[in-house]
C-alpha cells in the first residue's frame, strides 16, 4: 500500500478553501462550520477463514469463533484496524497459548486509507461538501499449524 | 321452580290468540284433588273427571259458535299465514325434518313443496347473489382470454392504480389499497428475518410509487410521485426557497445537489410559514446543466399522500395556474401504445382493452402540466411516468452490475439531428459505462458518497436473464485491483516463501494499480456531474423507449430461433434503455451502524418495470413490501412518512385512520378479554394527544419557573415540582376542567416537530451522558434560551433499551425519579420500577350511563374523550410516546423511535446527574413494568 498520502481532496476542484500541505496534521477549518461524517473502511474480500475483529462484539465470543475456525482450517487470518489492533493481537496470542505451542503466528501490518465526509453546517450555495482521507494502521495476523 | 313454570306457561301462551286466557284457578282446584296432580306433571292427566262438575247440560249452537268465532278466526289466520322460511319447515313434525330439505325441495312432502320453491326462488333473487351469477354466466375460458382479461384488469384499476409489477406482487404478497394505489404490504411467505439478512448482507428490492415506491432487498417504489419543474434556475430557486428553510439543513439550492451530481432531500413547509405548516419530506434531483439550454429541470419525489398538498403549494409559489391541456401535450398516456394492443374482433371493446401504463386511469381532461407566463416555470405531474426500484443492502451494486449491461450502441437511442452532439453523447456514454464497470470493484455500497447519481443507457436486461435463479456475489478475482494487490502482498509477506511468488500472481500489477486508483477516485469524489446526465430526463425519449419495448412474445420467438439454444440473444438495434442510478446513503446520522441500509435506486421509463424486475429477482435479491420499508426506516432510525409525521396533514390523516383501525381491532375482542387500559394507566393507547402533551409541559415548566424565582435557589426546584405533580394527579375532575379550558385557549397554536439543526445539535450534545465536546455547555440559561425557541415542539429521538424489554407502538416515555436512577446505579441489570395498578373510576359511571346516547363512553377499558392531564396521570411524568418500537435485529436489543416534548426533555436533563443524562423510562400500553432506556438524538 505504498500510495502517496492525500489528506484532502475537495469534491469540486475550484473550491475557495485553501488546501493545506500534505504534512499538515489537521485541516485549517473552523470545526463549527462542518459536520464530520466518517465513511466505513473499505470492505475487503472475505474468505471463510478470515476474521475481522471489532470492538463491539464480546471478546470471548470472538476468541471462541477463532478457536472454532481453527478446528476446520489449518490457518486463519485475523485482521484488526485501529483500536482493534490490540484486541487482534490479544486474540492471536491467546490462541497460541491455549494450543500449547502447536500454533504459529505471522504478523503483518499495513495502512488503510479512510474517507471522511465534511458537510457544511451552513447550507449555503457557497458551502461545498468536502472529502478528506486519512490513514489508519491495520494488522493482519496469520495463525497456522506449521507443516510437519 | 315457579319461575321455570311461569316461563313455560308464557311460552305456551305466546302464539295463542289474545282472547284466550290461561287461568290458574283451575290448576288450584286440581291440586287439591289428587296427590299426583300437585308438583310438576307432564302430559295429559289421566281421568278428566275433575272437569265434569261444571259441564253445562246443553249448548245453544249459535251462542257457542259466536263466543268462539274470534278465537277460531285467529287460529285459521295463524295457520294460513306463510311467515318466513321457518314456517314451512316448522309445519313438519321434528322427526320428519331434514337439513337437506332446504336445498332439495323434493325431499319435502308434496303439500309443502310449492311454498318452499317460492322461498328458494326469492332468496336467489337477492341483489348481491344476482351479480355473482351474472359473472359466472361467462365461461372461464372466455373470461381468461387476453383481451377480456385486460378489460377486467383495467376496470379493477379504476379506483386504485396498479404498479407495473402488480400481478407479480399480487401472486406473492398481501396487497393493501391505500393512497389510491394497490401496494404490496408483505409477502405471504414468512420472510422477516430473511429480509433483514438481505438488507444486512446482500440486497433487498422495493418498488416506489411514481409518487413514491421502494425495494428492500428489492422494493418497488414506483408509487412515489414525481413532480417536474422546468424553468430558469434563478426563478425556480427563488420560488422554492419559500417552501424550505435553511435551518432544517440543505435546501434546493445546496451546492452539491444543484450541479445534478447528488440527490438531495428537504422538508417542505407551506409557503413562508416555516416553523408551522409542515407538509412533508421530499427528495429532489436537478438535471445536470445541458450546454446549450438555459432552462433547468428539477424532479421532486414525494409520497402520494402528500401530492395534493405539495402540488397546490408549488402552484402557489411558482404562480403556475394555467393548466396546459392534455390534448396539447405531445404524448397523452393513451396514444403511443396503440401498436401493442391485441387485435380483437369486438371493435367497441378495442379502445379499452389496451394495457394501462403509467397513470392511465387518470380521468380524461385532468391537467398534468401547469405553466406560468410570469415566472416561465412549468410544473408537470410525472406520477407513474417513471418506475423507481430501490435496492437496499451492501451488495446492491453487485446485483446491478450483474443485471445491467451498458448498451453497445448508444447512438440509436439519443438520435439527435446534428452530428456533433452525437459524438459528445457517445463519449459521455463511454465514460458512464466505464464508471459503471468500476462499481464492480467496490466492496460495499456504503463506500460511495451518499446520494451520487449515475446516468446510464443499458441493454434490455431480459436478454441476459440467467437460466436459473441464483445469487450474485462479488467476484473475488474480478474485484478491484487494490484487493488483489492487498492479497498478494499479504500472502507474499506472510508466507515469505518462494513458492508463493512463483504462483501465477504475477499479474500486470501496473494496470491493477491504475484501476485501483480510479476506484479510489470514485469512492472519494463520487460521480462527476456530466456523467449524471441521462436521456431519461427527456420526455420524448422516454416515450419512444416505452413505445419501442419488444414484447415478451417477440423475445421468446427470438429465443426459439437461436441456433444454439440457451445462448445469449443479440441486442436489437434500438434497444438501449436510459436509466438513472441514484445512491442512497442509508444511515448517515448518528454514530451507530453507520451506512446501514445503503443502496441504489433504479429509475426506469414506464413500461419497462417488469423487464427489469424479473432479472433483478433472478439475481437473488429478496423482495420486500411496505411493511419491510417501515422496518428498514426503523433500523436506520429515520422517521417514515406518513407514520411519523404528526405535524403534517398527511400524517394526521394517517393517525386518525390508524386510531380507527386499532379501536376496531380492540372492539373485536370479547369485552372480558380486552386490555383494560384505564387500569394500566394508559390514557391514549390508539392515538397520542401531542397537542395536550406539549401544552401541559409548557404550563408545568412555566409554573416551576415561577416557583423557583420565588424561592430563589436552584436545588429546591425539583422538590417543588414533585410536590406539585401528585396534586394534579389526584384530582382528575379538576384536570379535566383545566384541560378543557386550555384546549379552548391554546387551540390556535399548533404543535410542530423541531427540525432546526442548531437546536437538534444542542439537544443531542446535552443528552449524551458525558459531553466530550463542551461547545454547548448545559446551563439553566442556555436551556431556557432553547426552550424559548422551540419549547412547544416535539423532537424525534431514538431510545435504546438498557436491559430487557420490547417496546410496542404508543409505549409511554417517562421521566425517571431520583430513586429510579439510584436503582439503576446500584444494579445495571435491574428490570425497572413498576407502576401501581390504577383504579377504573369510570366503571360505575359507565354502568349508570350506558345508554344508547353515549356509545363512545361504552368502550370498556379506554378513557372517554376529554382526557385528564396526560402529563401526570401515572406515577412518572410523561415525556412522549413511541412511534415505532420493536426488538431490533440490527442492534440486538429493544429499540424504539419516539417523539418527546422539548421542554419536557430540557426539564429532565437539567435534573439528572451528569453521568446519567438521557436515561428515561419506557412502559408499554398493556403493561405496568417500566424499563430503562437511553435517549439519543441523531443529527
Amino acid at each position: 500500500m505504498a500510495e502517496p498520502r492525500s489528506p484532502v481532496s475537495a469534491s469540486v476542484p475550484h473550491t475557495p478553501m485553501v488546501l493545506p500541505t500534505p504534512e499538515g496534521p489537521t485541516l485549517e477549518m473552523d470545526p463549527m462550520e462542518y459536520t464530520l461524517r466518517k465513511r466505513l473502511p473499505r470492505k475487503l474480500p472475505k474468505r471463510r477463514n478470515d476474521v475481522y475483529v471489532n470492538m463491539k462484539t464480546d471478546f470471548k465470543a470472538q476468541l471462541a469463533r477463532c478457536q472454532k475456525l481453527l478446528d476446520a482450517h489449518r490457518e486463519i487470518c485475523i485482521h484488526g484496524l485501529g483500536l482493534a489492533i490490540n484486541r487482534a493481537i490479544n486474540i492471536a496470542l491467546q490462541l497460541q497459548t491455549s494450543s500449547q505451542g502447536a500454533l504459529q503466528l505471522a504478523a503483518n501490518t499495513s495502512t488503510v486509507e479512510l474517507i471522511d465526509d465534511l458537510e457544511p453546517e451552513d447550507p449555503d450555495e457557497a458551502g461545498e461538501p468536502l472529502t478528506r482521507t486519512r490513514n489508519n494502521s491495520a494488522i493482519h495476523i496469520k495463525v497456522f499449524y506449521p507443516n510437519p | 321452580m315457579t319461575g321455570a313454570k311461569d316461563r313455560m306457561r308464557e311460552k305456551k301462551m305466546k302464539n295463542q290468540p289474545r282472547n284466550v286466557i290461561y287461568t290458574s284457578s283451575g290448576r288450584g282446584t286440581e291440586g287439591g284433588q289428587g296427590s299426583q296432580a300437585c308438583g310438576w306433571v307432564r302430559g295429559h292427566q289421566p281421568g278428566g273427571h275433575s272437569y265434569s262438575q261444571d259441564l253445562p247440560k246443553h249448548i245453544t249452537a249459535s251462542f257457542f259458535a259466536r263466543a268462539r268465532a274470534a278465537e277460531v278466526n285467529a287460529m285459521l289466520k295463524a295457520v294460513g299465514k306463510p311467515a318466513g322460511s321457518c314456517h314451512i319447515f316448522n309445519a313438519l313434525p321434528k322427526h320428519m325434518r331434514r337439513r337437506a330439505m332446504s336445498h332439495n325441495t323434493k325431499r319435502l312432502p308434496r303439500r309443502l313443496r310449492e311454498g318452499a320453491e317460492r322461498l328458494a326462488e326469492r332468496s336467489q333473487r337477492a341483489p348481491e347473489k344476482e351479480k355473482k351469477q351474472l359473472a359466472k354466466s361467462r365461461s372461464r375460458r372466455a373470461r381468461r382470454r387476453h383481451g377480456n382479461l385486460l378489460l377486467e384488469f383495467n376496470r379493477r384499476q379504476r379506483k386504485n392504480k396498479w404498479l407495473e409489477t402488480h400481478i407479480w406482487h399480487a401472486k406473492r404478497f398481501h396487497m393493501l389499497k391505500t393512497w389510491s394505489y394497490c401496494l404490496p404490504l408483505k409477502p405471504t411467505a414468512k420472510s422477516f428475518r430473511a429480509s433483514y439478512r438481505a438488507m444486512n448482507t446482500h440486497a433487498l428490492l422495493q418498488v416506489t410509487l411514481a409518487f413514491v415506491c421502494f425495494v428492500i432487498a428489492n422494493e418497488d417504489l414506483s408509487y412515489y410521485c414525481c413532480l417536474e419543474l422546468q424553468g430558469s434556475e434563478e426563478q425556480m430557486l427563488r420560488a422554492l426557497a419559500r417552501l424550505t428553510s435553511k435551518q432544517t439543513g440543505p435546501t434546493f439550492a445546496a451546492a452539491s445537489c444543484l450541479s445534478g451530481a447528488r440527490q438531495g432531500s428537504v422538508h417542505l413547509y407551506k409557503a413562508d410559514q416555516f416553523p408551522q405548516g409542515s407538509l412533508g419530506p421530499a427528495d429532489f434531483l436537478w438535471r445536470p446543466r445541458v450546454p446549450d439550454a438555459s432552462d433547468r429541470q428539477l424532479w421532486i419525489w414525494i409520497h402520494p399522500a402528500l401530492r395534493q398538498d405539495v402540488l397546490s403549494e408549488l402552484q402557489l409559489v411558482c404562480q403556475c395556474f394555467e393548466a396546459v391541456s392534455i390534448s396539447e401535450e405531445s404524448c397523452p398516456a393513451v396514444e403511443p401504445y396503440a401498436g401493442r394492443k391485441r387485435k380483437r374482433d369486438e371493435d367497441d371493446a378495442e379502445q379499452l382493452s389496451k394495457r394501462l401504463l403509467g397513470n392511465g386511469t387518470r380521468p380524461a381532461g385532468t391537467a398534468v402540466r401547469w405553466h406560468s407566463s410570469d415566472t416561465a416555470i412549468t410544473i408537470s405531474d410525472l406520477t407513474m411516468e417513471i418506475v423507481r426500484y430501490r435496492l437496499i443492502g451492501p451488495l446492491a451494486h453487485t446485483v446491478l452490475t450483474d443485471t445491467l449491461r451498458p448498451a453497445s450502441e448508444e447512438m440509436e437511442v439519443t438520435k439527435p439531428s446534428n452530428h456533433s452532439t452525437d459524438e459528445v453523447d457517445t463519449s459521455v456514454h463511454q465514460q458512464q459505462a466505464d464508471i459503471f464497470q468500476l462499481l464492480r470493484g467496490v466492496g460495499s455500497t456504503a463506500e460511495l458518497p451518499a446520494g451520487c447519481v449515475l446516468g446510464l443507457t443499458v441493454d434490455d436486461p431480459r436478454l441476459t436473464l440467467p437460466q436459473k435463479r441464483g445469487k450474485s456475489v462479488p467476484d473475488l478475482q474480478q474485484s478491484a485491483g487494490s484487493r488483489c494487490v492487498f492479497m498478494q502482498m499479504n500472502q507474499v509477506r506472510i508466507l515469505a516463501g518462494p513458492e508463493i511468488l512463483s504462483l501465477s500472481h504475477t499479474r500486470s500489477t501496473v494496470s491493477l494499480h491504475q484501476k485501483d486508483s480510479r476506484v479510489r477516485d470514485l469512492t472519494l469524489r463520487g460521480v462527476a456531474a456530466h456523467c449524471s446526465q441521462s436521456t431519461l430526463w427527456d420526455a420524448s425519449v422516454r416515450d419512444r423507449v416505452t413505445h419501442n419495448r419488444p414484447s415478451e412474445q417477440e423475445l421468446n420467438r427470438m429465443r426459439s430461433e437461436l441456433l444454439v439454444p440457451g445462448s445469449r440473444l443479440s441486442a436489437a438495434a434500438q434497444a438501449g434503455v436510459p436509466v438513472l442510478l441514484v445512491h442512497q446513503g442509508g444511515r448517515v446520522r448518528g454514530e451507530e451502524r453507520l451506512h446501514w441500509g445503503s443502496g441504489w435506486d433504479l429509475m426506469l421509463p414506464k413500461g419497462w418495470g417488469m423487464a427489469f424486475w424479473v432479472p433483478l429477482v433472478y439475481r437473488g435479491v429478496r423482495v420486500g413490501g411496505l411493511h419491510m420499508s417501515v422496518k428498514a426506516s426503523q433500523f436506520t432510525g429515520q422517521p417514515h412518512f406518513p407514520h411519523d409525521y404528526p405535524d403534517c396533514p398527511a400524517g394526521q390523516r394517517f393517525q386518525s385512520e390508524q386510531e380507527a383501525e386499532l379501536l376496531e381491532k380492540f372492539k373485536r375482542r370479547p369485552p372480558s378479554k380486552r386490555t383494560n387500559y384505564i387500569k394500566h394507566g394508559c390514557l391514549a393507547p390508539f392515538r397520542c394527544p401531542w397537542q395536550q402533551l406539549t401544552e401541559e409541559w409548557e404550563e408545568l415548566v412555566n409554573l416551576s419557573a415561577e416557583t423557583t424565582s420565588d424561592c430563589g435557589t436552584g436545588p429546591s426546584d425539583f422538590a417543588v415540582l414533585r410536590s406539585e405533580v401528585p396534586r394534579v394527579g389526584r384530582a382528575p375532575h379538576e384536570a379535566i376542567d383545566c384541560s378543557l379550558s386550555r384546549s379552548a385557549v391554546c387551540h390556535m397554536i399548533s404543535r410542530c416537530v423541531c427540525r432546526s439543526l442548531k437546536a437538534l445539535r444542542q439537544l443531542s450534545a446535552w443528552c449524551r451522558p458525558s459531553s466530550r465536546r463542551n461547545s454547548f455547555p448545559l446551563t439553566r440559561a442556555t436551556a431556557a434560551a432553547l426552550r424559548q425557541e422551540c419549547g412547544r415542539s416535539l423532537v424525534w429521538v431514538r431510545l435504546r433499551l438498557l436491559g430487557k424489554g420490547q417496546p410496542a407502538l404508543h409505549a409511554t416515555v417517562c421521566v425517571p425519579t431520583t430513586s429510579d436512577l439510584q436503582l439503576l446505579l446500584k444494579d445495571a441489570h435491574s428490570s425497572g420500577p413498576q407502576e401501581p395498578r390504577h383504579k377504573d373510576h369510570l366503571k360505575h359511571l359507565r354502568r349508570h350511563t350506558s345508554g344508547p346516547e353515549e356509545p363512545a363512553c361504552a368502550v370498556r377499558g379506554v378513557w372517554p374523550p376529554p382526557l385528564p392531564s396526560v402529563l401526570s396521570h401515572c406515577s412518572r411524568l410523561t415525556l412522549g410516546w413511541v412511534q415505532q418500537g420493536d426488538f431490533s435485529l440490527a442492534a440486538g436489543h429493544g429499540e424504539a423511535l419516539a417523539f418527546i416534548s422539548v421542554s419536557g426533555l430540557l426539564h429532565m436533563i437539567l435534573q439528572q446527574p451528569q453521568e446519567q443524562r438521557g436515561v428515561v423510562l419506557l412502559r408499554n400500553p398493556s403493561s405496568l413494568q417500566y424499563r430503562y432506556a437511553r435517549i439519543s438524538i441523531d443529527i
